[in-house]
């Protein structure tokens, strides 16, 4: 390859190399050199119906002035009293559920 | 560089010209592709290098938030098209971020950015949709991208800075709900509540809310609030800093087709008023407005393109009942 029948391929394999680097050096991290790609092209799976909303499905937190009641008599979080520990660590049951934030912006 | 200037200079040096006739033509061709090749990259470098995404804060907050959901971009094909829609829908106005072949826009209401919008063909595989892209605030981008992967998230893209934006990275969780992080270079939005066509509120809906709790728990310290429900199913409210951050809900039962996502909602006053819109402007109501524990209305809708995002009335006050 470098020998003298192909000098004119090796030096332009080292421009395009050198060319790279300047590219990866540019874009600081090196792992997407095409670079111009914002890297969010995400698109999700399509061909489903959404919903399947049933009248319980609830979303949204209670407003401030709701009190989140640890009825051991109601299901809490899917689980009555006395089944098996959830994954995740519960907060207490005494503290108030926080809302969404209520306070104006400053103008 | 000077180097290949120089290097690329003896191709018109008549004194370094090896031979004439074919084999001048020859060099001469090879260093005009060399030139062609040269100059290709580095306008790669130049495009790249070019593309800046705004600061979230202007001026710059001291405010940081770990866990709370503080910005969304839309991967669209039709960015035209969508910023037609939102803007009627919600009033929202653009500024255009270009480069190169990148077309992204930033979404301002009343000067302040709310959204990016960002154009990008769809894969070949016909069966994907735009999205809205969910990003959670945190302080370090890369411990939580490996605590993600150590707790069984995939990478999509790997963590990244733009200068002025700040760092992020785009995951998939255990379960395939698509999510990003950002460490905001400009501090985190205030903890404040959304004006109408604001983004106020996010729910991911999976098929295993109490795991993927526990993964997002670890992720960003949240504080997990089971709550009461009479079907049976696991509904989770996510906070930090006492303020609500999310909700984690379970895929319905009779919709088997779905995955699992995260859904944002933006503020508006009037949940059906603003479904009608959605129709009229060529979007399509997903579920019908309906009452949430908030005691006001919900609904899910689809903008033209079939990006999927919910509207959540709101009310200024704190003089309303919460719904039994």
């Amino acid at each position: 390859m470098t020998g003298p029948g192909y000098p004119w391929f090796t030096r332009m394999l080292s421009v395009l190399l050198l060319a790279l680097l300047q590219a990866c050096a540019v874009n600081g991290e090196g792992y997407d050199t095409v670079g111009v790609s914002y890297g969010v092209g995400f698109y999700e799976p399509y061909g489903y119906e959404y919903g399947g909303w049933g009248p319980n499905y609830m979303v949204v937190p209670p407003r401030h002035n709701g009190v989140w009641r640890n009825d051991p008599n109601r299901f809490i979080g899917g689980r009555r009293a006395g089944a098996p520990a959830p994954s995740y660590r519960p907060a207490d049951p005494s503290r108030r559920m926080p809302s969404i934030p209520s306070r104006s912006r400053r103008r | 560089m000077n180097i290949v200037c120089k290097w690329l200079c003896v191709g018109i040096n008549p004194a370094a010209r090896p031979g004439k006739g074919k084999a001048q033509i020859q060099h001469s061709l090879q260093r005009l592709i060399s030139a062609f090749i040269l100059f290709f990259c580095t306008s790669l470098a130049a495009s790249a290098a070019s593309f800046e995404l705004p600061p979230l804060m202007q001026p710059a907050s001291s405010e940081h938030h770990p866990g709370k959901v503080i910005w969304v971009d839309l991967v669209t094909s039709d960015l035209d098209g969508a910023k037609r829609f939102y803007s009627s829908l919600f009033g929202w106005t653009y500024k255009d971020v270009n480069a190169g072949e990148l077309n992204y826009a930033i979404a301002l209401l009343d000067g302040r950015p709310v959204a990016g919008l960002f154009s990008r063909q769809p894969p070949r595989d016909e069966s994907k949709r735009p999205a809205w892209l969910t990003f959670i605030a945190v302080p370090d981008v890369d411990a939580t991208t490996q605590l993600s992967v150590k707790n069984g998230a995939r990478i999509l893209f790997q963590p990244r800075t733009y200068p002025k934006r700040g760092r992020q990275a785009v995951f998939a969780d255990p379960q395939g709900a698509v999510f990003a992080v950002l460490a905001s270079a400009s501090g985190d939005p205030p903890d404040v509540l959304a004006l109408p066509g604001e983004w106020i509120w996010s729910s991911l809906i999976t098929t295993d809310p109490d795991n993927d709790a526990a993964f997002y728990q670890t992720l960003f310290g949240y504080t997990v609030f089971p709550q009461p429900a009479d079907d049976g199913q696991e509904h989770l409210l996510l906070a930090t800093d006492d303020s609500a951050r999310a909700s984690i809900n379970p895929l319905p039962a009779n919709a088997p087709k779905q995955r699992p996502h995260w859904l944002n909602f933006v503020r508006v006053t009037d949940a059906v008023a603003t479904a009608a819109q959605v129709k009229m402007l060529g979007g399509r109501v997903l579920v019908e407005p309906r009452p949430d524990r908030h005691g006001g209305q919900v609904a899910v809708v689809a903008d033209p393109a079939g990006a999927v995002f919910g509207l959540l009335e709101w009310v200024d006050s704190d003089n309303k009942e919460v719904a039994k």
